[in-house]
């Protein structure tokens, strides 16, 4: 049975369920709307990399990169490749795996039946060999490469690995060359017959679609596999840094025209669970932008004074098992640019009651931004965080934003930083 | 729908209920000149960020924040032979507002605000503020010069160059050159800033669930003359070499960024140009194309390999991220891939599927307000509209002989490597 869930005043509907293999359905359908989008995510990420593996009894530390190296080998199957299923229909078809998610999707405009049943098949019968497992090694390799010459992301990438220096999240998502090669197909089935589970799993649908027929097509599906009863997970807690266990400042050369500086904030709090963890997250986001967006009086006098430019960004996100905020930019004066930045985080009680005037502001242009995003049939489907918000939506992210008050912010504030431990990365030329 | 509003001036209107927002996009467009490219880049920056009635950047954010986030931005983009400067505007349509409070509707207050950028800047003296143009001139340059921290990017700049030796206006980035922009004087820019408003066709674009009456209404007050605009050919044609230009350099690089040029005169307005879009999808526009398949998936030596192609001036090119040492071999991976198509090799699956995904994505841009809007400046250029239908049928009726006539057009040009050297490569 689907539960509606109708939002009057933006004139959508929402449409969930949860099958009886414990598969989460969400289904959104567009109106006007010529594309689908679809999303399957499983709750496995880069790091659960140690865990009991579904039916054995003895907890098994995986090779760095499995995660990735696992979404990458799905696609391929004993005589074809899913993106050529999808590529009969015209559809465009991707995956991508993050810390702590793996997620498969495809847009199409045509054919959405057909499309998934590719998605379902190929994320749900998986086909590893030693040959095809080796075969993809050098074009990870290639990936890992990539990135190791993107300044960019070495730069966010680094300011985690300072801020979690103990748990797998200072690991690269996609490991190294050395990790990868000691991949085995029997590996990536241990990692699948535990994570792949659909009781683990989601599948968001939105766009051009009839939710009815596409729950019965998506039932269909279900019921013709075999999945055996869901069973518990077990990941390996990771050890845990504590505060002293994070290096204040790390600086590193790489070719760059100029410093790259990343100041990296870990809570060492505890988030809270479900519903109230999205208001939490909700007001530390709302935080940061009264203290640094460029409408803050702050903004104009490092601007000014040529402490920060149009490279400045700022970002706070909750991750199962970690949060953490993030300021980056480009700098000629990396020292001026941390003094400064911290001052303000220092005294960020003070800073934020400076800036209560600006509060409604500072909402309104997260809620133009979120209804903005409802545009898009990906940022709907994207923003779906499954497990980590218990099973939030966009309209829930929206309700929640619209119901909050300046003194929430103060709460919060005062949880999140006065627990919190700091470093910064800087990248120099 | 299509209005003109004076000589010069043009207004499309996209009446939809589908979006929560209204777009605005207005388009300058110039004649591409090697000289105006970095005054333009630098005017785009200045006006960007205040106006009288806004003197600093926060200000204006400000204003931005109490149309509930409104997007602003604006932009230079070269196409063919022509420069852009493209402002765009998007406010929420306060239908789905919880209050709205405000006398006027937010649509109109973005056009306020536009027609506060474009003709009320802040110039205290006549002209620019001296702090905030050295400071953008500045901003402006360092931002050039990190785009050459994207490896990527950088490998691409120096094909261009390589490719359009001698073209300077076809070299250069839409955002100029850092020698040129450390001259630039606020004069010569507001010299350049009266020139755009008297100039420049001026295409103005809307979608959203808007009236046409609103929106010449909206238009009504904004000071824009009658112009005369030239119409010279917006594609550019060059004669191509008969050597290979050669280029590489060192970089501290782990991965050897490996970038491939190609001559491809066929252009937007030329009978072959979906053949040529079509060829372009099967060599490598798409994961499923020949390059992405035997250089990624059966030879492994890369992660991206893919080409494109631009029907505004006749240029194929093509990018592979690889080992240094494995560069003969990928060249040559890439060559038979070419020449399988010039033989027309190509099977009827691969051409179903690549046609199959150009008909997607063109459906799937009518989702996109950004793209409707963009897609609207192609159009108003070439003086081509093909309706969706037409389309189709033309895309269907591409032959395997279609994409081997087009593939044998291609002939390469310049090879350009940026790599690690031996002390990287591993």
């Amino acid at each position: 049975m689907l539960n509606k869930q109708v939002y009057d005043r933006l004139g959508e509907t929402i449409y969930q369920t949860t099958l009886t293999n414990g598969l989460k359905v969400i289904l959104m359908p567009k109106a006007g709307f010529h594309k689908t989008f679809a999303i399957m995510t499983t709750d496995y990420g880069s790091t659960d990399n140690e865990f009991v593996p579904r039916g054995q009894t003895e907890p098994i530390r995986f090779p760095d990169g499995i995660a990735h190296f696992l979404e990458h080998k799905l696609f391929e199957k004993k005589d074809h490749d899913a993106f050529d299923l999808f590529g009969q229909y015209g559809a465009s078809a991707n995956a991508f795996t993050s810390f702590t998610q793996t997620s498969y999707l495809f847009s199409t405009t045509s054919h959405l039946k057909e499309n998934l049943d590719i998605l379902l098949d190929f994320v749900q019968q998986p086909y590893f060999t030693a040959a095809t497992v080796n075969k993809e090694k050098g074009i990870i390799g290639q990936e890992i490469q990539m990135y190791d010459d993107d300044p960019g992301w070495q730069s966010y990438f680094g300011m985690i690995g300072q801020l979690y220096p103990k748990e797998p999240l200072h690991i690269d998502i996609a490991g190294t060359v050395d990790t990868i090669d000691k991949i085995t197909a029997d590996d990536l089935y241990a990692a699948y017959n535990t994570f792949y589970q659909p009781s683990n799993m989601s599948l968001v649908v939105v766009g051009q679609l009839d939710p009815e027929e596409t729950l019965d097509w998506v039932t269909a599906n279900q019921d013709s596999k075999d999945f055996g009863p869901a069973e518990p997970i077990k990941r390996i807690p990771s050890p845990q840094a504590t505060p002293a266990d994070i290096v204040p400042a790390v600086t590193r050369h790489l070719s760059v025209t100029r410093p790259k500086v990343s100041i990296g904030i870990r809570g060492f709090n505890q988030v809270p669970r479900g519903r109230a963890g999205l208001a939490y997250s909700v007001a530390l986001s709302l935080l940061f932008d009264l203290l640094f967006n460029d409408t803050s009086d702050n903004y104009l006098r490092l601007y000014d004074a040529n402490v920060i430019d149009d490279s400045f960004g700022y970002d706070f996100q909750v991750q199962r098992g970690a949060q953490f905020a993030q300021l980056a930019g480009d700098t000629d004066d990396p020292e001026t640019f941390i003094s400064e930045l911290t001052a303000i985080l220092d005294d960020a009680p003070a800073q934020l009651k400076a800036a209560e005037s600006q509060f409604e502001l500072v909402k309104r242009e997260a809620i133009g931004r979120i209804i903005g995003a409802i545009n898009s049939v990906e940022a709907i489907a994207n923003q779906y965080d499954g497990p980590l918000f218990a099973g939030a939506t966009i309209f829930d992210e929206l309700a929640t934003l619209e119901g909050m008050q300046f003194t929430d912010l103060k709460d919060v504030t005062q949880t999140f930083l006065t627990n919190s431990q700091r470093t910064t990365y800087t990248i120099l030329p | 729908m299509h209005f003109r509003i004076r000589d010069g001036v043009t207004l499309d209107l996209l009446p939809t209920k589908q979006f929560k927002t209204i777009g605005i996009k207005v388009d300058f467009v110039a004649p591409l000149q090697a000289t105006a490219i970095t005054a333009r880049a630098l005017l785009a920056q200045v006006l960007e960020t205040s106006t009288a009635a806004y003197p600093t950047q926060t200000a204006l954010a400000r204003q931005l924040s109490r149309l509930y986030g409104a997007s602003f931005g604006i932009s230079v983009i070269k196409l063919g032979t022509k420069h852009v400067i493209r402002l765009t505007v998007s406010v929420v349509d306060e239908q789905y507002l919880d209050q709205f409070m405000d006398k006027t509707p937010l649509f109109e207050q973005g056009m306020a605000l536009l027609r506060a950028v474009l003709f009320d800047p802040l110039l205290p003296q006549g002209n620019f503020d001296p702090a905030t143009f050295t400071q953008q001139r500045q901003n402006l340059l360092t931002a050039i010069k990190s785009l050459d921290d994207d490896k990527q990017y950088l490998a691409n700049r120096r094909l261009q160059e390589l490719l359009f030796t001698g073209q300077p206006a076809q070299a250069m980035s839409a955002l100029g050159d850092i020698t040129t922009l450390g001259e630039l004087s606020a004069t010569a820019v507001l010299q350049t800033y009266h020139d755009m408003l008297a100039n420049d066709a001026v295409h103005v674009a809307v979608i959203g669930d808007v009236t046409p009456e609103r929106v010449q209404t909206a238009l009504a007050d904004w000071p824009l003359a009658e112009r005369t605009v030239a119409d010279p050919s917006l594609y550019y044609r060059w004669e191509k070499r008969d050597h290979v230009q050669q280029g590489d350099d060192l970089a501290p690089v782990v991965q050897a960024k490996l970038n491939l040029g190609y001559q491809l005169p066929v252009y937007r307005d030329d009978a072959d140009f979906l053949p040529a879009v079509v060829f372009n999808a099967a060599f490598g526009g798409s994961p499923l194309s020949l390059l992405f398949t035997n250089v990624r998936e059966k030879a492994s030596l890369a992660y991206y390999a893919s080409s494109g192609y631009s029907p505004f001036t006749g240029t194929l090119s093509v990018q592979a991220g690889i080992q240094a040492e494995n560069q003969d071999r990928v060249v040559a991976i890439i060559g038979d891939q070419l020449r399988a198509l010039q033989r027309g090799e190509l099977s009827a699956e691969l051409l179903a599927e690549v046609k199959a995904g150009l008909l997607n994505a063109r459906l799937a841009g009518l989702d996109s307000p950004q793209r409707r809007l963009t897609g609207l400046l192609n159009s108003q250029l070439t003086h081509l509209n093909e309706p969706l239908k037409e389309w189709q049928e033309s895309l269907a009726a591409v032959t395997v002989a279609d994409v081997q006539r087009v593939a044998q057009k291609v002939t390469l040009q310049a090879t350009y490597c940026l790599h690690g050297g031996a002390q990287h490569a591993e």
